[in-house]
């Protein structure tokens, strides 16, 4: 009998269909890997076995019981316990508070915090052999150390079953290490283990089974140990690359922005890149991978370490956005609602919003100069807005996108940084963005897309970098990659140094 | 390094007010003057110990967080109700009862708003405490409504053991509710669920209640303070509004008096008399109370300003 057992679940969130007749089945004592594409309906499945969601159909069996609907407090009595990507403890609370907190061990009425404290470090040091100074508080701990904590308090509710939803995303190589063991330790005490990662070599070195989603649906449950994580990778993607990029012709020249041994602590470790004159880069990662991060510092929002940007040979010392707008660096961010654009303002005043100072005239806007920039911008990218006064809101997220494009675009700055420019706009609004990123490069301008769609970054791209886990795990060009192995490669499956040695190779 | 500086640095300064008072004014020190302050800030602090368990249980940040803007208002009705009824001819016990249950009710009320219809706290109480203003003025027509009870007498008048009745108040209080808070089961989970709802939540915690709740300790404070105020003014008086500056700025200031720069009833007690002492000073050196009244503000700016940096510092 398994130990947890999902059949056929199937779940809807108004229009979209998150969880097609998903199953999954966790042996006794076994860990079992879950593997998935973003949107594949992974966190779904976790949350309907953490009683969050209730699935619309299916059954969840834990330890050969069948229940239609769960409550949180139900799968925590019946012995399942989560760890979750974030560490869900206060900050403020002392280790043996967060360890008891809403199981507290009393004394009376009151809260026993001498014996709390006790048992956090008796516990710490038997499981983990973790010595922490008395009266620790978790903000004096490492993203490790909380780690620990957070299984610790699992542990302490004697779980048949522990669920790790990605849990490494915030951790170092080392830290990973660690986390690894402590994982096949517990197994080997006899619980059942169910852990969801994107990184696909852990999945590999720890997994005795991986059930992998895609769409909603179980694709396929295989055995690590005959099955390679190239494989698995196919498995998750399988998808064909569309007609519908758009490629421009463009000659190449010099390099814009040169960026040498750029490193942030705990982001990102030597980033070395340059992007040129009329070229695509496209630029993707895993979260936690770095490349959100490294997005922040090219455009003054977080600053580096140590390393160096240099725009057209000229060194950059980015201590704000503004100092990156005014060197020529543009950023389209992927939170268009909240950043992109200012979606009570009309067309004309989120189109020129970037471009103010080649509005005025002794400090006042000349309406007619806006006006005719305006309609030009409405005319050239396809906007479809009832008139140049029409608040952005009301339009559609496609063309949302194309004013946070235009506003830059009224600008004509040296690189573009567009962070995810295609999430959730539609089809023929998508086509139209590659067009309109297409012309950026042909009217000279450098182009650096981050994007976590690899056929829209393998369509539009002249070269792809691949970080994992805060490096450049890979380099590609356009033509020479697919997305079975930018996926390896972000997940890890690829050893980073021989797919970077073999690219170089071969060019 | 701002935290160590905080928390070492609001000891040193509070006794370094101390200090510069008794060299500059002679009495400063004496039984007399002391006993005098701790139950002028009996008021505020009752005030003050409402907020902070809303502090705690909302979350600390000023916006979105906990806040009770309506503390103020509240004691203004609670005490018009008192003296009204007391004034009425009601029983004694029975006009206490109605004067804490009002108290609660309008805390049930802010904690329905702010847990049921999601109101941010902040327009919550502040439209909360209009509304208090408004019933306030219906009772008392805007006047001072003069009243008499052997409680009052007891509470202004009273000693034991040479410390005032109203010290007594304030300090009962805060007893209880530091065993409560900081000691007990539920103020723990009351910590959980203000500063990561989230965690409060995975760890099966039902944190609308918590949130609830805290706004009933606030509703109940306030009842007490009213009595207080009742006891020390003879009566309703107008103008309890007055007060809502000082108690935000004794809940915030005492974030700096607890190790981990937390909102804490021991932290807020140490705030309420730093505050006393101060207004106390000042008026034995003849410097005007408007200064407070502005060094008040300056208070509430610097430990907002420091705790969100530390908050901006601390979060990964």
């Amino acid at each position: 009998m398994p130990a947890l057992n999902l059949q056929h679940v199937h779940k809807r969130f108004g229009a979209t269909l998150a969880l097609d007749g998903a199953s999954l089945k966790v042996e006794r004592g076994t860990v079992h890997g879950l593997v998935g594409e973003n949107g594949a309906g992974k966190s779904t499945l976790i949350k309907i076995l953490a009683g969050i969601h209730t699935a619309d159909a299916g059954q969840v069996s834990i330890d050969g019981r069948s229940y239609h609907r769960l409550s949180p407090r139900q799968v925590d009595a019946l012995g399942v316990q989560f760890i979750h990507q974030e560490r869900l403890l206060p900050a403020s609370f002392t280790v043996g508070e967060a360890l008891f907190f809403g199981h507290e061990l009393r004394r009376g009425p009151f809260v026993d915090r001498r014996r709390q404290q006790r048992e956090a470090q008796r516990l710490l040091a038997d499981y983990f052999d973790l010595q922490l100074p008395a009266g620790a508080l978790v903000s004096e701990l490492n993203s490790a150390e909380r780690q620990v904590l957070q299984i610790t308090r699992a542990l302490i509710r004697q779980p048949k079953i522990l669920v790790f939803d990605e849990p490494s995303v915030a951790l170092v190589k080392r830290e990973v290490d660690q986390l690894l063991r402590i994982v096949r330790r517990l197994r080997d005490q006899g619980l059942s283990i169910l852990y969801i990662s994107h990184y696909l070599q852990e999945i590999d070195s720890l997994c005795d089974e991986v059930t992998v989603l895609r769409n909603g649906r179980d694709v396929a449950v295989v055995e690590p140990r005959h099955t390679s994580s190239a494989e698995i990778a196919r498995l998750m993607v399988n998808r064909a690359v569309q007609e519908m990029y758009p490629k421009a012709r463009v000659a190449v020249g010099e390099p814009l922005l040169q960026v040498k041994s750029l490193s942030l602590a705990r982001r990102y470790r030597h980033i070395d890149l340059q992007v040129r004159r009329g070229e695509i880069v496209g630029l993707t990662g895993l979260v936690g991978s770095g490349a959100k991060e490294l997005f922040k510092t090219l455009f003054g929002i977080e600053q580096a370490d140590s390393g160096s940007i240099h725009l057209q040979g000229r060194l950059l010392r980015l201590r704000s956005p503004g100092q990156a707008i005014a060197a020529g660096i543009a950023l389209v961010p992927e939170e268009r609602r909240s950043q992109g654009i200012a979606p009570a303002l009309s067309v004309l005043e989120n189109l020129t919003l970037a471009g103010l100072g080649r509005f005025s005239r002794w400090g006042l806007l000349s309406r007619s100069r806006e006006q005719a920039e305006t309609a030009r911008l409405i005319d050239e990218l396809a906007i479809k807005a009832p008139g140049p006064h029409a608040a952005v809101s009301q339009l559609s997220g496609g063309n949302q996108q194309k004013v946070a494009l235009g506003k830059w675009l009224s600008r004509r700055s040296a690189v573009y940084l567009l962070d995810e420019p295609c999430v959730g706009v539609d089809v023929g609004a998508k086509v139209e963005i590659y067009r309109l990123i297409g012309r950026l490069v042909q009217e000279g301008a450098a182009v650096l897309v981050l994007s976590s769609d690899l056929p829209e970054l393998l369509g539009i791209s002249d070269r792809i970098l691949v970080l994992h886990r805060g490096e450049i795990a890979g380099e590609f060009r356009a033509g020479e990659a697919d997305s079975d192995r930018l996926l390896a490669c972000a997940t890890g499956a690829v050893p980073a140094a021989a797919v970077r040695a073999r690219e170089v190779e071969h060019a | 390094m701002l935290e160590a500086l905080l928390r070492r640095g609001s000891v040193g300064v509070f006794l370094a007010i101390l200090l510069g008072f008794a060299v500059a004014a002679p009495n400063f020190l004496s039984v007399g003057n002391l006993a005098n302050v701790f139950s002028q800030s009996a008021i505020l602090g009752v005030l003050a110990f409402g907020l902070t368990c809303v502090i705690i249980g909302g979350g600390s940040n000023v916006v979105a967080g906990g806040l009770d803007l309506s503390l103020a208002a509240n004691l203004g009705l609670c005490a018009a109700v008192f003296s009204r009824l007391n004034n009425a001819g009601l029983e004694l016990w029975l006009t206490v009862s109605l004067a804490l249950a009002c108290g609660v009710a309008v805390g049930l009320i802010n904690g329905l708003a702010v847990v049921l219809l999601r109101l941010p706290p902040l327009l919550a109480t502040l439209a909360s405490m209009n509304v208090l203003a408004g019933l306030e003025l219906v009772l008392t027509e805007n006047t001072v409504v003069p009243t008499d009870s052997p409680l009052l007498d007891l509470l202004s008048g009273g000693a034991w053991l040479g410390v005032p009745a109203l010290a007594w108040v304030l300090l009962v209080t805060a007893g209880l509710l530091t065993l409560l808070i900081q000691h007990s089961p539920y103020g723990l989970r009351l910590h959980a669920v203000g500063e990561y709802p989230q965690a409060a939540e995975a760890a099966g915690l039902r944190n609308a209640r918590y949130v609830l709740s805290s706004y009933l300790l606030a509703g109940l404070c306030a009842a007490v303070a009213a009595l207080c105020s009742a006891a020390f003014f003879s009566g309703s008086t107008t103008g309890s509004g007055d007060m809502l500056l000082s108690v935000v700025a004794i809940a915030f200031l005492g974030v700096v008096f607890s190790r981990r720069l937390v909102a804490s009833i021991p932290g807020t007690l140490f705030a309420a008399l730093l505050i006393g002492f101060l207004i106390n000073g000042f008026q034995l050196l003849n410097v005007s109370s408007f200064w407070v009244n502005g060094l008040q503000g300056v208070l509430i700016l610097l430990v907002v300003a420091a705790s969100s940096a530390l908050s901006r510092g601390s979060h990964p």
